[in-house]
């Protein structure tokens, strides 16, 4: 196999005394999907964090493309191909649809940026009747959508998702997931966060389960969703179509 | 009250509150961006102005000399710190911009300062003497702690006031000063004269509100400030260098502190203390706008030069009072309807 596109080994990261992520290692192949699972709280989100470069390691490295992220401050990382969806979406509230696209593509030439918006209104039409609007007017799957969309104006290589099926309507998850198989046939590849096991399992090529801030199972993301130890932790015993599974531990774990 | 005197008192009030609008906006930008409460906004009003003095009077003013100073140690902070600032291309950048500007703007005083030169050359010159103070002092006192809560940083923004003035005091003396009218034109509108200085202050600020107001809504590089404002962390998760931003919004900061000095200085009689009074007009103006609206703040300015205008009138010896007790109603309200103030961190 050819250098993987982002490769972490043994990462650490700790808040204070917490220790949310211990020990880490994974890989992520180009043009794959790979799916962190995770119940709340098991460091899933610290994990995105600190590849990004928004939280600092307390242990072990990673490299993107071969070269190590160490010390390579957040902008020159999205510079390079790395670009995440944050759980939270952290979009520009009071600013329009169409300048938080026209920021996502901030590091990129302008020319290039236009082809990129169209894209995304290709992508998500509503955004486009919707490109005058402030961000913090839209509903919540539209701002799922726009922090898509602005993190597509970067170009990424590596495109990780935070739950991005946090909040939204079955059929629009649905809509989601279909997007993301997409993406990733077009060449971007793609870590995907997320609570719902069952659609992520099904949407992605390889798979980790991490708890209490490691990873305790891994492998082909079909093999794990035939897993007895996935399928009753993650994917409950119902086999009905819903893609709407939550252990049975995340109730009432919603973010503001 | 006659007419006249009304018209001439707005026309005072507005002058003043043109200038308490540019600061007033300059305090809401540094706000917004960085978090900083920047008390010694007005530092540089009586800075700029007094450079100015300098300059047409002869003297190559004490900023040139602090400006250098403040550039070295800005430059050999950055080499100790930072990481990456060793490589050879970073150093070179650094050193025009931290040693070679400064030594440039010096090398100039000492010729501009004893060849009596127009207002056409002293006051570019003045302000861009002071201009780069701002980068400078936030490298080396605010970056440094871009992580701490509002009232760490409005902490060191005291301290910074507090060695402003200081120097200020050593380098200007404590006695007032006036620079010279830009023009002696005045255009006479029935009954009354608008000062040609007047119509100075009213014209560079609007076409500076005006500038500002395309740069923050139509150009990246203003969206991207104002992005940093409105979500730190989103404009990091975009790739804008948000340190970046908070430099711009100093140096933005510093010029516009320093051109509202050049601009009143031949209006008012500037001593080494007097800006922290002109930036607490500013201040109370940046309040009424909540410390994030642009129009409210540049609206109360104006309301605030107007009442001063009108208070030195009726009641010259409260004048003050009358205009910073606006800012009581105003705290009143904004506390009730927001019931308390949002702290980011912590
Ligand atoms: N800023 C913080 N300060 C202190 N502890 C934190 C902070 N952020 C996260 N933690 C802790 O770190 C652990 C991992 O959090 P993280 O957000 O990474 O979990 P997660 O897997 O993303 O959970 P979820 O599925 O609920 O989003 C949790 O125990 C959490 O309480
Ligand atoms: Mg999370």
């Amino acid at each position: 196999m050819s250098t993987p596109l982002l490769s972490a080994q043994t990462v650490a990261v700790s808040y204070g005394k917490i220790e949310a992520v211990l020990d880490v290692s994974l890989v992520i192949p180009k043009g794959r999907i790979i799916t962190v699972i995770g119940a709340n709280g098991a460091g899933k989100s610290s994990l995105l964090g600190s590849l990004m470069g928004i939280l600092p390691l307390a242990g072990g490295s990673a490299t993107f493309e071969g070269e190590p992220l160490d010390r390579v401050p957040v902008e020159q990382r999205v510079a390079r191909g790395l670009c995440l969806v944050p759980e939270k979406r952290e979009l520009f509230v009071t600013m329009s649809v169409a300048e938080n696209l026209e920021l996502g593509a901030y590091h990129r030439p302008r020319s290039e940026a236009k082809s990129s918006l169209e894209m995304v209104y290709d992508l998500f039409p509503r955004l486009l009747e919707r490109r005058k609007q402030a961000a913090g007017t839209l509903s919540g799957g539209e701002r799922q959508m726009l922090a898509m969309g602005r993190a597509l104006m970067a170009k990424p290589k590596l495109l990780m998702l935070d739950e991005p099926s946090l909040g939204l309507a079955p059929r629009i998850v649905k809509e989601i997931f279909g997007l993301i198989g997409r993406l990733r046939d077009s060449g971007v590849s793609i870590l995907l966060v997320e609570q719902n096991a069952r659609g992520a399992l099904r949407t992605a090529d390889y798979a980790y389960v991490m708890e209490t801030g490691q990873v305790t199972l891994q492998g082909p993301a079909a093999d794990l969703a035939q897993d007895p130890r996935v399928i009753e932790s993650y994917l409950g015993i119902s086999g009905g179509d819903s893609s709407c599974s939550l252990p049975s531990s995340s109730v009432g774990a919603t973010n503001p | 009250m006659d007419s006249t005197i009304a018209l001439f008192l707005a026309q005072d009030g507005i002058t003043n509150g043109a200038i308490y609008a540019l600061l007033g906006l300059s305090l809401v930008l540094v706000f917004t961006v960085t978090r900083v409460i920047f008390i010694p906004q007005g530092e540089f009003v009586a800075y700029g102005a007094l450079t100015l003095v300098g300059l047409e009077t002869g003297v190559v003013p004490g900023t040139a000399y602090l400006t250098l100073v403040l550039g070295i140690a800005a430059f050999c902070v950055d080499l100790v710190r930072s990481p990456d600032g060793r490589q050879p291309r970073v150093l070179i950048t650094r050193a025009v911009s931290d040693l070679g500007l400064p030594l440039v703007l010096l090398g100039l005083s000492g010729v501009v300062a004893p060849a009596n030169m127009g207002p056409w050359i002293t006051v570019p010159l003045a302000v861009a003497l002071v201009a780069p103070m701002g980068a400078y002092i936030y490298r080396l006192a605010f970056r440094p702690l871009a992580q701490a809560t509002v009232l760490t940083l409005l902490i060191a923004a005291v301290g910074v006031h507090l060695v402003m003035l200081g120097l200020g005091l050593v380098f200007f003396g404590a006695e007032g000063y006036r620079a010279t009218p830009f023009t002696d034109v005045s255009l006479s509108l029935g009954v009354i004269d608008l000062g040609g200085q007047s119509l100075w202050v009213l014209g560079v600020t609007a076409v500076l509100i005006v500038t500002l107001w395309y740069a923050f809504g139509h150009t990246l590089a203003g969206k991207a400030l104002r992005a940093t404002s409105i979500n730190r962390l989103g404009a990091t998760l975009v790739g804008i260098p948000t340190a970046r931003s908070g430099l711009i919004a100093f140096i933005l900061a510093a010029t516009l502190g320093a051109i509202s000095g050049v601009l009143i200085a031949p209006i008012t009689t500037i001593f080494y203390d007097s800006g922290f009074l002109i930036g607490l007009k500013g201040f109370v103006a940046a309040i009424i706008g909540g410390l994030v609206s642009y129009p409210i703040s540049a609206a109360a300015a104006i309301l605030v030069g107007l009442v001063e205008a009108f208070a030195s009138f009726e009641a010259s010896s409260f004048k003050e009072v009358i205009v910073f007790t606006i800012i009581i109603p105003v705290l009143l309200w904004q506390s009730l309807r927001s019931g308390h103030v949002d702290e980011e961190e912590e």
